[in-house]
C-alpha cells in the first residue's frame, strides 16, 4: 500500500517537473514556430502550435529587407575582437595572479572582484566621453573599447578561478626538469587551463553578443549597428510589428548561441558557477 | 624563486592593470568628480556646480520614484527567482526519466540574448494576439494589458526577469544538493527522522551557505539591470517601471543632463557597494564554516 503511494507520488513529481520544463522552454519554440508561419496565420484562433503551412518567408525579409547580415557581421566583428583580446590578456593576468609571488596581488585580486560586480550605468557615462574624446563614436573600434571595459574583469575573475584550480606541483614538476617558467606556462599550464579559457570565451563571447546599452548610446549610424540595436531600430518601430519577421530574426540572432551551447555544453555548465559562487 | 621569475609576474600582470586602471578606475574617479559639474553637452564645458546636481536630484519626485521601483523590481525579481530556482533545482535532482535532457533544456532562458527574451514575450504578452491572453479568454478570464498599465508591467518585467535568470539559481543550488553526503541522510533515517525532517534537518542547512552567497550575488546583478527593463517596457507606463540604471540613461542621453545623471549613478554606486559588502562578507563567512566542517 505505501508502496503504491510512493509509486504514485514518484511519478506525479516527474510529471509536475517535466511540465514546469515544458512551460520555462515554451518562448523558445513559441519564437521558432511564428518564424516559420505566413502572416494569416499569427492571428488564427485558436492558435497552432507547428505551422500548417511553413514558410521561409519571414527568414528571406529579414534578409533581403533589412541590414540583418550587416548588423550580423558587426555583432560578430566586434564580439570576437572582444573575446579574443580580453582572453589573451586575462589568460596572462590569471596565471600571473595565482601562480606568482608578488607584491600587491591580494589588492590586484580585491579591485577585480570589485571591478566585476560595479554597474555598468556608473561608468557609462566617462567611458562615454572617454570614447567620444577619442573621436571613437560611431565606430566598431569604440565598441570593442567600451565592451572591454565590461567583459575585462567577468573574464579575470571566471579565469582565476580555473587558475587556482590547476595543482601548483605541475608547474614546479616541469621548472625542476629545466623548463624555464615561460616554458612551463606554455606546456604545462596552458593545456590545463585550455577547459577554463574555453569556458570563459563562451561567456566573454555572449556577453558582447547580447550587450544592448553601450551600442544604442554609442552607434548612430545604421550600418553600424549591432544586431540587438539593429534589429530593435529597424524591426520593432512604428505602429503595425511583423511578428514573423521579428520572430525569425529573434531566431537568427539565438540558434547560433544554442548550437555553441550544444556543442560545449559540458565547459557550459562548468562556467555557471565559476567565479561566482565559488569565489 | 627568482628576481628574474618575479619580473616575468610583473609583466604578465601589467597588461591587466592598466587596462582595469584605464578602463574602470580612471572612469570611476571621473564619475564621482563630474558628478560636481555641469556639463553643457554642445559646447562640452564643465561648470562647477558643487553639491548642485544632488540637490536637485533629490528634490526630484522622479528620482525617489526610480529608488523605490528599483528597491521593488529587486525584491520581487530575488523572491521569484530564488523560489523558482531552489524549487526545480530539487525536481532536478531527484532521479527520473530523461533528466539529463531536463537539466539541458532548463539553461536555455539564461542563453538566450536579452533581447531575444524581450521580443518574445513582448509578442506571447501582445495585447490582442498574444498567446497569454488567448489562454486566458478561452479560460474564462478578461484580457490583461501586461505592459502598458500599472501594477501590471512591473509584475511583468519581475516575471520575464526571473525567468531569464533563475538558471543560474538552478545550477549553483544543483551542484550543492550534489555534494551533500549521502551518509547525513542515512544517520538521519537511523535515527528515525521522517522524509519532511530529513529535508529541513540536512538539506536546508547545507544549502543556507550557497543560498547566501547567491541571492547577494544576484542582488548585485539585478540592482544594476537596464537592458531587460528597457527595452520590455521603456521604462513605461509614465513612470512605472523606471528604476536608477534606466533614470540614468534618460537624464544623459534624452535630456542631456550629464551632471544629474551622474550624481543618480554615484548614489546607485553607493547602494551596490553596501551590497558589494554584505556579499564579501558572506563569502569569507560561508568559506570557513565549510572549512570547519570539512
Amino acid at each position: 500500500m505505501t508502496r503504491a503511494i510512493d509509486w504514485a507520488g514518484r511519478a506525479l513529481l516527474t510529471a509536475a517537473t517535466w511540465i514546469l520544463v515544458a512551460a520555462v522552454t515554451f518562448p523558445l519554440f513559441w519564437m521558432l514556430g511564428t518564424a516559420f508561419k505566413k502572416p494569416a496565420e499569427l492571428f488564427v484562433k485558436p492558435p497552432t502550435f507547428v505551422p500548417r503551412e511553413p514558410t521561409l518567408e519571414n527568414f528571406a525579409n529579414v534578409l533581403t529587407q533589412t541590414k540583418f547580415l550587416t548588423y550580423a557581421s558587426n555583432s560578430l566583428t566586434v564580439a570576437v575582437v572582444t573575446t579574443v583580446f580580453v582572453l589573451v590578456v586575462s589568460t596572462l593576468g590569471a596565471h600571473a595572479l595565482v601562480s606568482f609571488r608578488l607584491r600587491g596581488r591580494t589588492v590586484v585580486a580585491r579591485a577585480l572582484l570589485l571591478a566585476y560586480m560595479l554597474p555598468t550605468t556608473a561608468v557609462l557615462i566617462p567611458i562615454y566621453l572617454m570614447i567620444a574624446g577619442f573621436g571613437l563614436t560611431n565606430t566598431l573600434t569604440g565598441l570593442i573599447v567600451a565592451y572591454s571595459s565590461l567583459a575585462l574583469p567577468f573574464a579575470l575573475w571566471m579565469m582565476r578561478a580555473f587558475f587556482v584550480g590547476i595543482p601548483p606541483e605541475i608547474e614546479a614538476a616541469a621548472t625542476i626538469d629545466g623548463a624555464s617558467r615561460l616554458e612551463a606556462f606554455f606546456d604545462v599550464v596552458l593545456p590545463q587551463a585550455l577547459p577554463g579559457i574555453i569556458t570563459t570565451g563562451v561567456f566573454t563571447f555572449l556577453l558582447c553578443w547580447n550587450e544592448y546599452l553601450y551600442s544604442l548610446v554609442m552607434i548612430n549610424d545604421d550600418s553600424r549597428r549591432t544586431l540587438p540595436t539593429g534589429i530593435m531600430g529597424t524591426l520593432v518601430t512604428g505602429h503595425t510589428i511583423e511578428w514573423g519577421m521579428v520572430m525569425a530574426a529573434a531566431s537568427m540572432m539565438s540558434v547560433p548561441l544554442l548550437l555553441i551551447f550544444l556543442l560545449l555544453q559540458r565547459y557550459v555548465v562548468q562556467g555557471f558557477g565559476a567565479g561566482a559562487v565559488k569565489g | 624563486m627568482n628576481q628574474r621569475d618575479l619580473g616575468l609576474g610583473y609583466l604578465l600582470l601589467s597588461p591587466t592593470v592598466l587596462l582595469l586602471c584605464g578602463l574602470l578606475g580612471w572612469p570611476l574617479i571621473q564619475a564621482v568628480l563630474l558628478s560636481f559639474y555641469d556639463m553643457h553637452p554642445l559646447t562640452r564645458k564643465f561648470v562647477w556646480v558643487g553639491l548642485g546636481n544632488y540637490e536637485d536630484l533629490f528634490q526630484d519626485d522622479m528620482f525617489w520614484r526610480a529608488l523605490g521601483n528599483n528597491f521593488i523590481w529587486l525584491a520581487g525579481s530575488l523572491l521569484l527567482q530564488i523560489g523558482g530556482g531552489v524549487a526545480i533545482a530539487l525536481l532536478l535532482n531527484r532521479s527520473f526519466p530523461g533528466r539529463g535532457l531536463a537539466r539541458s533544456l532548463i539553461l536555455f532562458p539564461y542563453l538566450m540574448p536579452v533581447l531575444v527574451a524581450a521580443l518574445v514575450w513582448q509578442w506571447m504578452l501582445h495585447d490582442l494576439n498574444g498567446i497569454v491572453n488567448y489562454a486566458l479568454t478561452s479560460l474564462g478570464f478578461r484580457r490583461v494589458d501586461w505592459l502598458g498599465a500599472m501594477p501590471n508591467a512591473m509584475v511583468t518585467v519581475i516575471v520575464v526577469g526571473s525567468w531569464r535568470v533563475f538558471p543560474f539559481v538552478v545550477i549553483a543550488v544543483l551542484a550543492r544538493l550534489q555534494s551533500i553526503p549521502q551518509q547525513l541522510y542515512e544517520a538521519a533515517e537511523i535515527d528515525g527522522a521522517s522524509r519532511v525532517a530529513r529535508f529541513w534537518d540536512v538539506t536546508v542547512p547545507q544549502l543556507a551557505n550557497v543560498l547566501s552567497v547567491v541571492v547577494l550575488l544576484r542582488a548585485i546583478w539585478d540592482f544594476r539591470e537596464f537592458d531587460l527593463i528597457f527595452l520590455m517596457t521603456g521604462g513605461g507606463p509614465v513612470i512605472g517601471t523606471t528604476t536608477l540604471p534606466l533614470l540614468v540613461y534618460k537624464e544623459a542621453f534624452e535630456l542631456f543632463k550629464m551632471g544629474k545623471a551622474l550624481a543618480i549613478a554615484v548614489v546607485m554606486l553607493g547602494c551596490m557597494l553596501v551590497l558589494i559588502a554584505a556579499y564579501l562578507f558572506t563569502l569569507r563567512k560561508a568559506s570557513t564554516s565549510e572549512e570547519m566542517q570539512s
